[in-house]
């Protein structure tokens, strides 16, 4: 890349910054289109996360719902101390986690069953994804959530804990876990 | 050798997985709907959760009560004929607060186009597990199913006219 790209790469990175801040001040003030702005820009990368940690694409629709009305809630906390997509990301993940929960949690009760938390895909298949995308979808829960965290957000495995009521061994042995699904599906496929 | 070559391609597709993945529908219509009836930035309104809460409250104190009488297990056994009256009356109370939550919401807007066909088929998944009943009326988890379909509908109602989003 020349100089003169890099210069254009670094305007245009300034400006859409720029135009997020704007469109965060006027969304703090209660404009909703200034908001629409926000979730049409993130919504792809909030609904990347949900769904990778529920496995299921209607479920991920519902969460992604709850995390951009809870972010609209609570915009005035985001301290601009980080990156917002970063603070963006870890609202998604503990809402979608919080959001499973409940949704696990009323399934429990009303039937006891122990297969409630058992992954169903639902119309997963007509979404753009990528091999790897499907594998991640296919993974059991507890292994699922805990890859996403860690290997594709970079949490710490205690961090991952602390979410998800585990200990860090168990996060450890659950990526573990998931890792080796992955490398057996993905091999299978390649051949 | 074959472990770190398939360590290698892992690694490899989750450098180049996707940031962004599209949902299959439109999401913004609902959030909107969520966030122009509940305007709670800078406090300037709160959430009606209380309302929602009442009206659930009001449905389910009934439900939970007659599932109760029913449940105590410790007590004498139901007889086929109690169980019928029982289910009778549940379906009753539970005929009489959906139609009351449809009078409250028929001029508001649903957030989906197809709440009634899901409301029909709750209705036929009802229907049906009320013909098993006839047949097995003392059956615990037919009951459950019961009582669950129609919390299920109570549910599907109040969630698509008056979502209860919840704080962070």
């Amino acid at each position: 890349m020349t100089v003169g790209q890099g210069n254009v790469v670094d305007a245009t990175d300034a400006f859409a910054q720029q135009q997020l801040q704007q469109h965060l001040q006027a969304a703090i003030q209660g404009n909703v289109q200034a908001y629409q702005h926000i979730y049409q820009k993130y919504v792809g990368q909030v609904y990347a996360l949900s769904l990778r940690l529920t496995g299921d694409a209607a479920l991920a629709e519902d969460a992604t719902q709850e995390v951009f009305v809870q972010v609209w809630q609570k915009l005035e906390n985001f301290s601009h101390k980080s990156q917002f997509s970063t603070w963006l990301h870890s609202v998604t993940a503990n809402v979608t986690i919080s959001y499973m929960r409940k949704q696990r949690g009323w399934f429990h009760r009303m039937f006891g069953l122990e297969s409630a938390n058992e992954q169903q895909i639902t119309a997963s298949e007509s979404l753009d994804l990528s091999q790897l995308d499907k594998c991640i979808l296919k993974l059991p829960e507890r292994a699922r959530q805990v890859f996403v965290l860690h290997a594709i957000e970079g949490y710490r495995h205690e961090d991952i804990a602390d979410m998800l009521n585990m200990a860090a061994g168990t996060s450890k042995a659950q990526f573990h876990r998931a890792r080796q699904l992955l490398q057996e599906w993905l091999g299978d496929d390649d051949q | 050798m074959t472990t770190n070559k398939s360590q290698d391609s892992l690694q490899q597709q989750l450098q180049s997985l996707p940031n962004s993945v599209q949902p299959n529908r439109d999401l913004w219509q609902g959030i909107e709907l969520a966030i122009t009836e509940q305007p709670s930035i800078a406090g300037k309104s709160k959430p009606r959760s209380w309302m929602y809460g009442a009206v659930a409250a009001s449905i389910l104190v009934p439900a939970v009560a007659v599932w109760l009488s029913m449940s105590d297990l410790s007590g004498p056994a139901v007889t086929g004929l109690d169980s019928a009256a029982v289910i009778a009356q549940l379906s009753e109370q539970y005929e009489s607060q959906k139609s009351s939550l449809l009078v409250t919401y028929q001029d508001k807007p649903a957030l989906t186009d197809n709440w009634q066909a899901q409301l029909t088929e709750l209705e036929d998944a009802a229907a049906a597990i009320k013909s098993a009943l006839k047949h097995d009326p003392n059956n615990v988890a037919l009951l459950r199913m019961l009582q669950t379909v129609y919390q299920q509908q109570i549910d599907l109602i109040e969630r698509v006219h008056a979502p209860k989003w919840q704080q962070i």
